[in-house]
């Protein structure tokens, strides 16, 4: 498991993180929502061990991944947005590379190039921008690392391209493994991630799993928010698209959008922990409506 | 060849270095291909125009055309052997692949001051046998074969101790790192001969306005009579001590601890 504590990080004089408390636990893969610029990458490269914090700590598998050993280091496989890959063939990344890592799965590293479409015969560096994001993912996969940490992994992969990634990272996710997967294309991944973190501030507001998720709150289209128990509310083209607390409401009800979720989490968040906490919601007032 | 998962837990592992070792120098052929193809280059030129291989009859002074091209390219690659290190995103890469920043400085420093001299080397040698053998056949000279001496030896010496100071720039300098580096020694070299100079007029009899001079890397003040043997001996020692053991040993340190610094920052992103 991962367990970070006080953890305090910014860039000059600008703090990112004051005193972030978190823990990941192996066998899930956490989805990790925020806004630009609310330290979504930061905090993957630091528990990756690429920056180091002013103070706190971070432990990823009893290893502390600031101190950057071998051991740590090995047992974490990090997928940046826009991924760094050097001027070789396939083959040669893995001869290369892998090497450092004892857990690597040649054979599955294989099957996932395959399953991508990646040319064995291609420099990688001079791949697409999705087929370099498809290598990165697929090394990163099958690096045997405990902790794997992928940042916008759907970004620049097309629609096939997407499908196979769930499918691949849905095999990936086992009992041995932590995987924090940070996003804005919540949709591409909402099956598969959870439990849901939303960081904003430098801070962890909520933490959400999908059995809370789907026990407390729903999703409602509807034409008036009238008789609803409205935790957050947008207006679209169709009428408005509403998160509301489950309760009282059919268990058909449609399950809570992640959007909606998100800014729910932004912009009410007195209202969404009190609709978790099963608390009576005060009458909802959405901006340009009185209630 | 993979590392087991008890060589991961060492703290420095011979193993890991030499698969560092090897990456880099798989990494460096293409750029060693195309510098080993403008010297045969260079040199089918000159058996087209004068059947003669320039680099098997010409000479830089007492040195070698080929000494000369393997100090200069080691030197280069020096100047950008930790370049990788400071780049914004291939940095994170070389952050993050599980080997020590130590280990991977000192597959820097074995892999220019050690590796790359003694491979140059070595196809310099076949390079200038295969030279020698056509300029035979077009009717050349026959100039004879380039084997490596004791001018290779010592040039191996000046050139190991140059490296140490162009890598430990390579750590500090994020852009133009050789130009700022070579600035710097030459900056440094004439303090320090300025600095002796003055220490020997001020101490030794007779050498106020006895004319000094300062060339390959030695100080000479007039003739012995100046100043005594045993002295010039002592400054040309001191001189070669600071030169050949002090600063090499310092530019490791150096080097070493601009390589954890950096590790330490937070300045890739």
């Amino acid at each position: 498991m991962i367990s970070i504590d006080s953890l305090v990080f910014g860039y000059g004089a600008t703090p990112v993180f004051d005193g972030l408390a978190l823990r990941l636990e192996r066998g899930k893969a956490y989805g990790l929502l925020g806004l630009n610029g609310a330290g979504k990458t930061s905090l993957l490269k630091l528990m990756a061990g690429a920056l180091l914090p002013r103070s706190g700590s971070i432990e990823a598998f009893g290893r502390s991944p600031s101190r950057r050993e071998a051991a740590a280091l090995a047992d974490t496989a990090f997928v940046p947005e826009d991924p760094w890959l050097p001027s070789v063939t396939p083959e040669a990344y893995i001869a290369r590379y892998a090497a450092f890592r004892p857990a690597f799965d040649d054979a599955l590293f294989e099957r996932l190039r395959r399953e991508f479409g990646i040319d064995e015969g291609k420099t990688i560096s001079r791949l697409s921008y999705g087929q370099r994001k498809k290598f990165a993912l697929a090394a990163a996969l099958t690096s045997g690392a405990r902790t794997v940490l992928l940042d916008e992994p759907t970004n620049g992969l097309d629609i096939p391209s997407k499908m196979q990634f769930r499918k691949i990272l849905a095999e990936a996710i086992s009992d041995e493994k932590v995987i924090v997967v940070s996003t804005h294309q919540v949709r591409d991944l909402e099956s598969l991630i959870d439990p849901i973190l939303i960081v904003d501030k430098g801070r962890l507001v909520f933490e959400l799993d999908a059995e809370t998720l789907g026990s407390k709150l729903a999703s409602a289209r509807s034409a008036t928010l009238d008789g609803l128990e409205v935790v957050h509310a947008e207006r679209d083209a169709l009428g408005w698209n509403a998160l509301v607390a489950r309760r009282g409401r059919a268990e058909d009800a449609a399950p809570a959008d992640i959007e909606l979720l998100f800014n729910a989490a932004l912009a009410e968040p007195g209202r969404l922990a009190a609709a978790i906490g099963d608390t009576e919601l005060a009458p909802y007032a959405p901006e340009g409506r009185k209630s | 060849m993979r590392l087991s998962a008890r060589t991961l837990e060492r703290r420095f592992s011979v193993e890991r270095l030499m698969l560092l070792l090897r990456n880099r120098l798989y990494d460096d052929v293409p750029a060693v291909a195309i510098g080993a193809a403008v010297v045969l280059g260079v040199n089918v030129l000159g058996l087209v125009l004068g059947r003669i291989a320039f680099f098997n009859s010409m000479s830089f002074g007492r040195s070698s055309p080929w000494v000369f091209t393997i100090v200069v390219a080691g030197l280069l690659r020096a100047g950008i052997s930790l370049k990788g290190m400071h780049d914004g995103r291939a940095g994170t890469d070389w952050l993050l692949l599980p080997a020590t920043g130590i280990e991977k400085y000192s597959a820097a420093l074995l892999d220019i001051a050690v590796v790359f001299p003694l491979a140059a080397t070595a196809a310099s040698v076949g390079l200038s046998a295969l030279l020698a053998f056509v300029e035979g056949l077009v009717g050349g000279p026959g100039n004879p074969v380039w084997l490596p001496g004791l001018e290779a030896l010592k040039a191996w010496g000046g050139y190991a101790a140059a490296a140490t100071v162009f890598i430990a720039g390579s750590a500090s300098f994020r852009k133009s790192a050789f130009l700022k580096t070579g600035g710097l020694a030459l900056a440094f070299s004439i303090v320090w001969s300025l600095a002796l100079a003055l220490l020997v007029m001020l101490f030794v009899d007779g050498a106020w306005g006895g004319g000094f001079s300062i060339s390959n890397g030695r100080f000479s003040a007039g003739d012995d009579s100046v100043i005594s043997r045993s002295a010039l001996r002592f400054m040309r020692t001191a001189m070669d001590v600071a030169l050949y053991a002090a600063l090499p040993a310092f530019a490791v340190l150096f080097g070493a601890a601009k390589v954890v610094e950096k590790e330490a920052k937070d300045e890739v992103q």
